[in-house]
Order: C-alpha cells, then sequence, then structure tokens
C-alpha cells in the first residue's frame, strides 16, 4: 500500500548541506496501523512530509496505492491527497470561524460533493469519534482531546487510503491520549484504513502494529506484524 | 469546488476580518461614491443647461425669416406666382415669407404648428388702476398659442380686435407706480440692504389678477411725447411654464396680441411698419416640429422655399461636446481616485494573506489546489469591492443630497439653484467600478496566497 524506495533527502543551507535521511526503504499493508518512531531530528517528520507529498525528496520514490508521488507536479498532488491521504495534525488546526461541522466536511469542499452528502458524512462521523453534540460549536468551545477527534473525523471523511498522524497525542494528557488511540484503532480495525503515526514516545509506538525508528536519518529497525523481534527491544532500541 | 461554498469562505472571511474589511470597502466606497458623483454631477449639470437652453432655445422650434439676399421682379417661383389673390404680388420677390409659404409649412411631414412671431417692442402696461410693468408684446395668430406649448391657465384666444393674452410672468410684479419708483430710489441709495432688496424681489413677484380687465400700453413720439394705446382686454392669461424658476417666470413678461392688434397698435402709437407695406407677407415665422430628430429634415424641406432658417440645434451639439469632455474628465478623477483605494486593498488584502497563510496551508494540505485558494481569495476582493460599492453609492446619495442642500441655502431656497442628481446608469457604473477594482487588486494578493508553501505554512516554531 506504501512503499518507499531508497529515500535520501538533504537540506541545502548555503554551501552546506544536511543530510537528514539516508537510503530509506520500507512497506505499509493496507490497513494497518504504523509508528515512525524518533527522537528529536531523527527525520521522522521529514519522513512523513515526504511521504506526505508536502516535500519533494533528493532521491528515492514513494508508493501510495502504486502511484509515485515524487514524480507528480503541484496539482497532482493536490488531487491525489485530496483523494488518497488524511491528516492528523498535533495541534489540530482546526478552521476557527468554522463549526466543528463545517471543519469536518472541509475536505469534501474541495471536492465540490453537495452540502447535504458532506453534513450526513460529517454527522456520521462526529458520532463515530464520541461527540455528536459538538457539530454546531466552533472549535474554540472545545477541549483539546475534542479538537483532535474533529481532526480525526476531518481526515476520514474522503475515505482516504492512508492517514498520516503526526504527534496526535502530543498536546494531550495521557488519558486523553489513552482515548485517542483508542479511537484511531476502533476505526483502524472498522475501516482498514492505514494510519502512519509520527511519535516520539514509546508508549505510543507501543500500541501500533508496525513500528519504524529512525535515528539520525537511518531507519534502524522496522519490526512489522511478522517480525518476532520482542516489541520491548525495538521499543527501548 | 462549488460557487456557493466558495461565497461562503470567502464571506466567512470578509465578516471576521473586520479591519482589512473595513479598510477595503473604505477605500473601495470612496473612488465609487467618486465614480458616481462625477457622472452625476456632469449629467445634473448637462440637463440643467439643456432645460435652461430648451426653456429659452426651444430646440423643437424653426425661425423662419424672408431670405431678402433674393433679387427682386423675376417671375419664376412656382409657388409664390399663384393665383390666389391674397398673395398678389409675391412673384416679386421668391425670397418673401407669404401666407402661401405658411400654407406650405404647416402641410409639411414633422411640423406641428406655423406662425408668426414679431416683436412689436418692449413697453410699459398699465392698468385701469395704474399698475405698471413692462411687458414685450409680440404679434402672432393667438389661436396658435397652444400648439406652441403655450397653454392657457384663464380664459383662452379671441378673434377680437383689442384683445390680449398675457403670459403668467406678465402677470406678476405690477405695482403701484409712486411705491415702486420709491423703492427704486431707495435702493440706488442703498444698494445693499437686504431688506430692501428682498421688499423689491417680494414686488416683483406679486400676482395680480389681469384676467378680462383692460390694460393700455404706453408709446413715445418721435419729440418724447408720451402717447397712449386704446384700452386692451385681457382675455386669457397663460399657465406658469413647467421648469422654469420663479425668478425666471417674473422677469419673462410677455403680452400677445392678433397681428390685426398689433397693426392698430402700431398705427396708435405711430410705429408704422418698419419699411413693409406689404400685409400678405412675414418678417418671420415659427416652426413648431414634432421632435428635434426631425427639425433638420424639416430645415432642408423650408429652404427649399428660398427662406432664412435658424435653429438651436447646434447650440446643443456644441454643449453635448463640452459636456462629454467634462464627463470624461471627471470620470477619469473618479478612476483616479478608485485605483489609489485600490493601493489600499492591495496592501491590506497582502497583509490578510500573511496572517492567514497557516490556514491556507491546512486547506493546502486538505487537498485546495492553487486554483481554489486564487479564487477564494478573488471571491473575497470581489465581495469587498461590492461592500464598497453599496457604501460607495450610499455616500455619493449623502454627498448629493448635502451639495443640494448647500447649494438651496446658498441661493436662498429659490427655485433656481442646480439640482444634482443620481442618474441610474451611475448606479451599475460605479458598482462595476468598484467591484472590478476589488478583484483586480486582489489577483496579486490571491496568487500570493495561492502559492504559499504549505510545510512552511504549516510548521509551529
Amino acid at each position: 500500500m506504501l512503499r518507499v524506495e531508497g529515500l535520501s533527502h538533504a537540506f541545502r543551507n548555503g554551501t552546506e548541506t544536511t543530510t537528514v535521511l539516508r537510503d530509506i526503504n520500507f512497506q505499509v499493508r493496507q490497513g494497518e496501523i504504523v509508528a515512525l518512531l524518533g527522537s528529536s531530528g531523527s527525520g521522522k517528520s521529514t519522513l512523513l512530509n515526504l511521504m506526505a507529498g508536502l516535500m519533494k525528496p533528493t532521491e528515492g520514490d514513494i508508493y501510495i496505492s502504486d502511484h509515485n508521488i515524487v514524480k507528480m507536479n503541484e496539482n497532482q498532488l493536490s488531487e491525489f491527497r485530496r483523494k488518497h491521504i488524511g491528516f492528523i495534525f498535533q495541534a489540530y488546526e482546526l478552521i476557527a470561524n468554522l463549526t466543528v461541522r463545517e471543519n469536518v466536511e472541509l475536505p469534501l469542499v474541495f471536492q465540490s460533493v453537495s452540502p447535504s452528502i458532506r453534513k450526513q458524512k460529517a454527522l456520521s462521523l462526529l458520532e463515530q469519534v464520541g461527540i455528536p453534540e459538538k457539530a454546531e460549536l466552533f472549535p474554540s468551545q472545545l477541549s483539546g482531546g475534542q479538537q483532535q477527534r474533529v481532526s480525526i473525523a476531518r481526515s476520514l471523511i474522503t475515505e482516504p487510503s492512508v492517514i498520516f498522524a503526526d504527534e496526535p497525542t502530543g498536546n494531550l494528557d495521557t488519558k486523553t491520549e489513552e482515548e485517542i488511540l483508542a479511537i484511531l484503532k476502533r476505526l483502524n480495525s472498522m475501516m482498514k484504513t492505514t494510519f502512519v503515526i509520527v511519535t516520539h514516545e514509546r508508549e505510543v509506538a507501543a500500541q501500533t502494529q508496525h513500528i519504524i525508528s529512525l535515528r539520525d536519518g537511518y531507519l534502524i529497525t522496522d519490526r512489522d506484524p511478522s517480525d518476532a523481534t520482542p516489541l520491548a527491544e525495538v521499543t527501548t532500541g | 469546488m462549488r460557487i456557493g461554498d466558495l461565497t461562503r469562505l470567502s464571506w466567512d472571511q470578509v465578516r471576521r476580518r473586520k479591519v482589512v474589511t473595513a479598510l477595503c470597502a473604505a477605500g473601495l466606497s470612496i473612488g465609487c461614491a467618486a465614480i458616481i458623483l462625477a457622472l452625476s454631477i456632469g449629467e445634473s449639470a448637462q440637463k440643467y443647461i439643456e432645460t435652461e437652453m430648451n426653456s429659452f432655445f426651444k430646440m423643437d422650434e424653426i425661425t423662419v425669416t424672408a431670405n431678402e439676399g433674393v433679387s427682386t421682379g423675376r417671375n419664376q417661383g412656382g409657388q409664390a406666382s399663384s393665383g390666389n389673390p391674397a398673395v398678389g404680388d409675391d412673384s416679386k420677390d421668391r425670397g418673401k415669407l407669404t401666407d402661401q409659404k405658411l400654407a406650405i409649412m404647416k402641410n409639411m411631414k414633422h411640423v406641428t404648428a406655423v406662425a408668426p412671431f414679431q416683436q412689436i417692442n418692449y413697453m410699459e402696461m398699465s392698468t385701469t388702476d395704474n399698475r405698471k410693468s413692462y411687458v414685450e408684446v409680440i404679434g402672432t395668430d393667438l389661436n396658435m398659442l397652444e400648439a406652441f406649448d403655450k397653454p392657457f391657465m384663464n380664459g383662452g384666444p379671441s378673434d377680437l380686435i383689442g384683445t390680449i393674452v398675457l403670459n403668467y410672468g406678465a402677470t406678476l410684479g405690477l405695482a403701484d407706480a409712486e411705491a415702486r419708483d420709491k423703492l427704486i430710489e431707495q435702493l440706488s441709495r442703498n444698494p445693499y440692504d437686504s431688506t430692501l432688496v428682498e421688499q423689491y424681489e417680494k414686488m416683483n413677484r406679486m400676482p395680480a389678477s389681469l384676467f378680462q380687465r383692460q390694460v393700455q400700453f404706453l408709446g413715445y413720439l418721435n419729440d418724447g411725447k408720451a402717447i397712449r394705446t386704446s384700452q386692451l382686454r385681457v382675455t386669457g392669461v397663460l399657465k406658469k411654464p413647467k421648469g422654469v424658476s420663479e425668478n425666471a417666470v417674473a422677469y419673462d413678461k410677455k403680452a400677445y396680441v392678433s397681428l390685426e392688434t398689433a397693426q392698430m397698435m402700431r398705427q396708435e402709437l405711430n410705429m408704422g411698419r418698419g419699411g413693409s407695406a406689404d400685409e400678405a407677407s412675414y418678417n418671420s415665422v415659427i416652426v413648431k416640429v414634432d421632435s428635434q430628430e426631425n427639425v433638420e429634415q424639416v430645415e432642408r424641406q423650408i429652404k427649399k422655399l428660398t427662406l432664412n432658417t435658424q435653429t438651436n440645434l447646434q447650440q446643443k451639439e456644441r454643449l453635448a461636446e463640452q459636456f462629454s469632455i467634462i464627463k470624461a474628465v471627471a470620470l477619469g478623477g473618479g478612476v483616479f481616485i478608485l485605483i489609489i483605494a485600490s493601493i489600499s486593498i492591495v496592501v491590506a488584502m497582502t497583509m490578510s494573506t500573511y496572517q492567514r497563510r497557516r490556514q491556507i496551508g491546512i486547506m493546502k494540505v486538505l487537498g485546495a489546489n492553487l486554483a481554489q485558494i486564487r479564487n477564494m481569495f478573488i471571491i473575497e476582493a470581489a465581495l469587498l469591492g461590492l461592500l464598497g460599492g453599496l457604501l460607495g453609492i450610499l455616500f455619493s446619495y449623502w454627498i448629493v443630497w448635502g451639495i443640494n442642500g448647500l447649494i438651496q441655502s446658498m441661493s436662498g431656497g429659490g427655485q433656481d439653484a442646480v439640482i444634482i442628481f443620481v442618474p441610474m446608469m451611475a448606479i451599475p457604473v460605479g458598482m462595476a467600478f468598484a467591484i472590478l477594482t476589488g478583484v483586480i487588486s486582489g489577483i496579486y494578493p490571491a496568487v500570493s496566497a495561492s502559492r504559499t508553501d504549505a510545510l512552511t505554512a504549516i510548521r509551529r516554531d
């Protein structure tokens, strides 16, 4: 479903070049929850941005549902993101002047879906994330956990192949973190949507089926569900 | 993306960003109001001058005079040499304005009326109770007055000799001779005394009921001796003309008499006929045409009768030419203000784009493409233009109302003041300019917004 081949990326700052990712290769199956685990500066966020088509790699290819997104231009990428990719941000990134329902509907607005269908889908997703009664409130009237639920509902509304979540529990307390992870796992099993979660927390990674660990731009472990390596070894690595 | 969604999202921003909206709408409204005002002042002034010109010059009338340049004694003019005994020696002078030519003109297509209008003189008119005023006496066919837009307020024309028809102005300002002389003397001593001026104006506008009353005219002989006509009975008073101010009416004093009465008055006052004793020909006649558009065509036909013609169309063309220049300059001024205003929009919207780059980034990550982001900003700019346009229309009405009030107060509440009106055509023009300026000004910020790098925008420091 998601395949990364020979991916390298370097930032150029004047005459200096900093390589942040070096020859990364891995693949993710449809319906998996994958954790991209790494400490600050490991290159995990860069990898996520590359996989989401927000950056172009210096080298290598990224295939999502057999489409090489590295070869796409900006408009093709917009189109592709709109149909195949969902996003969950650490800081939720809801539009303040839109209601919760309108925020959830937003990706469908860009697809010219009719308002009645949008509304129906948004309300159904808000129910699935447990906040149907908040539909007509504004984001500022919700708690952090509730806002993240809205963000999850928004990422799912286009029924994407893959959802990239950048530190989705980074701004939340432990209890809310558990609730959010539980929602993600439930939706994953229900909808068979692939989730790629970037995290620096081993506890979060431990709850996923597939962990890819990065350190200083190198992929150090790729423990997929078929791997017999004990999870504890990977997460403590 | 649906147009409804685009508009809703853009309108949300317009509503939410009150400072930017206020700045942009204010700039656009000033520009829009400037355009509407420029058009209004130009159009109103043109209308005013045209109305004044129409009231003085009568654009649908042709003044026909005898063609004195044509030599006499040739018997070859077809029309003039008819067997009509009334015409008599017309064949001797083809350029004469005869009854026969009058009849031909009356039958011309588009001609609604033909009548001689012969000015006799400006004379002092006095009533039986010795109230006096100066009027212009005109000899004409009294039965044709109504056909020349001179409807009667009282009475009507009479075929009897010794009857007279007065226009509305001639019934105003008839004052006791002694009182008038006294007031004029006082005024000459204190010309800036506002009470005296007011008193004099009031006297000039004072109406008198002259219908069925007797009036007399005063003339002077060569030796300076005063001589009076016999009493003339007022059989009709004309209505006050429409669209003419009180002042203009008060100074337009005319008395119409039949050609026979005019002849009688001339004899009584020993005035003669100005060298012509031929009763079947006229010095000048006025031809009324059904519309201004047909004046030229009728004029051409009249010229074929070896007569001189004079119309006021040339004045109108000259005026239209002058006003088209004035309007173009005024419109240019309005557009210039709008261009200046557009700079504020570009600045305000670019600032707004910068402040919203994070939101733009999120939208791009969620799948909005370049065109969708750009269109959102352009529609936002168009909405600002619409708001600015609506405000501009409101402002222009207020300003016009203010200017009219000022003109009225400066003219002492008289009706002479130029009343500025907002022509209907100015509103869509002003609105279109405002929206267009909004859209054009919004292009740069919109393109700049659409080029926002999503990743840079959503990255948190």
